[in-house]
């Protein structure tokens, strides 16, 4: 704590102060003690907890708490150390307090995160084509009880669980609250559980449902009918043997002579079908996105 | 050849000028003050993204967040000077939002603002989701802060302060959605 002593003159004058004394250097005397208050940061704050700020002197002041998501106000004595209540310090992030008494002093600290007990969980996508590289991917951001970024590191683990399938786990390190993964889609179509979780209590879990990639091994047979000749292809299936969704399209295309005609059938329960009017012997074959299928001869017919 | 100087005089001034003379220089100043508050300029800020990862940040993108961190700190030193909410409409979300409209909240209960002048702001993306749907950015930020009760000035620093941002992007924009200040990078 330090004093000072400012004295104030005005214009000299020549004053009659008695005998003796001609002139004094006297006007306006002004004496004014202006106290530095020595204050003391939290040697640790962490977010939600208390704290306090030590201050010296004495006599009663004024404090004002600044702070990321705070600015209070209120009486305080000196020489008291100030209580900051866990309310008053739930957001992470630096701190300025000020204490005024005749003049004002100030003090800044840091409110470090509590430890993490959520994770936000963001994957993408929400639906996968099986055996893709890189298909899925996940970042988790670790935040305390009280949304701060929790920005020590710790590790998260990742797992991806597919029924009948064992689980694959990615182990990775937050970093300024921060940890991902990215990963290629499995072999099956279904439900892919995604979960990110720090030391086995704080866990959250995503589905991407991986769906079957583009057919693949088309086959296909045909045979003359009354109405016409009649194809359909044996249960479409992807590279991974899952059956492709229904509505994908197949296109058969009739070769006859000069002619050449196609239609479009979707995919219906695994299996897509068409009638074809055609004369005369013909050559038809099928195709669904880049996947071709083989060639089927039906005969004329009469 | 040394040649005699001659004697070094000082002038002699009337108390009164000398008191004119320093009131006169004190008022250049204040005006002068005032004249570098008023001319206090939008936030500067700039981006790099040479440590950002997995996902390359797209120079459209790089433009979009410098503009809109850009307008949010314009409007964060008006909320807080005016103790309004209005200017930080959709320009934070979350946590970020909150904290402003507490933070708001409790200096218009106390009579207290706060504000942010001659703002830079340096900004670092360090991480850049694969999918494009959250920065990280490290913003090394230089400005002066003023915080007063009512009128009077109680607090005043030139400060550097270090922020960890994650913002996502909405609409038509990107938004703030953590705003926290740490003493130093990790």
């Amino acid at each position: 704590m330090s004093w000072s002593i400012n004295i104030l003159c005005s214009d000299r004058r020549p004053i009659q102060w008695g005998a003796g004394i001609s002139v004094l250097l006297v006007g306006l005397v002004t004496l004014t003690f202006a106290q530095d208050v020595s204050l003391r940061p939290p040697a640790s704050a962490i977010a939600g907890n208390p704290a306090a700020v030590g201050t010296d002197g004495s006599g009663s002041a004024t404090l004002y708490l600044v702070g990321p998501s705070i600015t209070l106000k209120r009486n305080v004595e000196l020489g008291q150390s100030i209580s900051l209540s866990a309310k008053e310090l739930q957001t992470s992030g630096r701190y300025i307090a000020i204490v005024c008494a005749s003049r004002c002093n100030s003090v800044s600290f840091f409110v470090v995160p509590a430890k993490p007990v959520s994770l936000t969980f963001l994957v993408h996508p929400s639906r996968a084509p099986v055996a893709q590289n890189d298909a899925v991917s996940g970042v988790a951001i670790a935040f305390d009880e009280f949304h701060n970024l929790a920005l020590t590191s710790v590790p998260v683990q990742f797992q991806l669980t597919i029924k009948s399938s064992a689980p694959m786990s990615r182990n990775a390190e937050t970093h300024d609250g921060i940890a991902w993964f990215r990963s290629s889609s499995g072999k099956s179509a279904g439900p892919l559980q995604v979960t990110a979780s720090i030391g086995g209590d704080v866990s959250t879990r995503r589905v991407v449902q991986q769906v079957a990639s583009d057919p693949c091994n088309l086959r296909i047979k045909g045979e003359r009918t009354a109405k016409g000749i009649v194809v359909e292809t044996e249960p479409v299936r992807d590279c991974s043997g899952n059956p492709v969704p229904d509505g994908t399209l197949v296109t058969f295309t009739a070769k006859g002579g000069n002619e050449t005609s196609s239609v479009d059938a979707p995919v219906k329960q695994d299996v897509a079908r068409a009638t074809i009017l055609a004369k005369g012997p013909v050559v038809i074959s099928a195709a669904s996105g880049v996947a071709m299928g083989n060639e089927v001869r039906v005969g004329g017919g009469d | 050849m040394l040649q005699a100087l001659p004697p070094r005089v000082l002038p002699i001034i009337p108390s009164g000028i000398r008191r004119r003379t320093v009131a006169i220089a004190a008022s250049f100043l204040l005006m002068l003050s005032n004249s570098v508050f008023a001319a206090d300029s939008a936030p500067q800020v700039t981006l790099s993204v040479a440590k950002a990862g997995p996902r390359e940040v797209e120079a459209l993108t790089q433009r979009s967040i410098v503009r809109d961190y850009k307008f949010a700190w314009a409007n964060l030193d008006l909320a807080l000077q005016s103790n309004s909410t209005a200017p930080l409409t959709g320009l934070l979300v979350g946590p970020a939002a909150a904290w402003l409209n507490d933070a708001v909240t409790s200096q218009r209960r106390n009579g207290i603002s706060r504000r942010y002048s001659n703002q830079v702001h340096k900004l670092d993306a360090v991480f850049y989701a694969p999918e494009g749907d959250v920065i990280e950015l490290h913003d090394t930020a230089e400005y002066d802060l003023e915080v007063l009760d009512g009128s009077r000035s109680i607090h005043t620093e030139h400060a550097i302060a270090r922020y960890i941002v994650l913002m996502t992007p909405g609409a038509d924009r990107w938004v703030i959605r953590q705003l926290q200040s740490v003493p130093q990078f990790e």
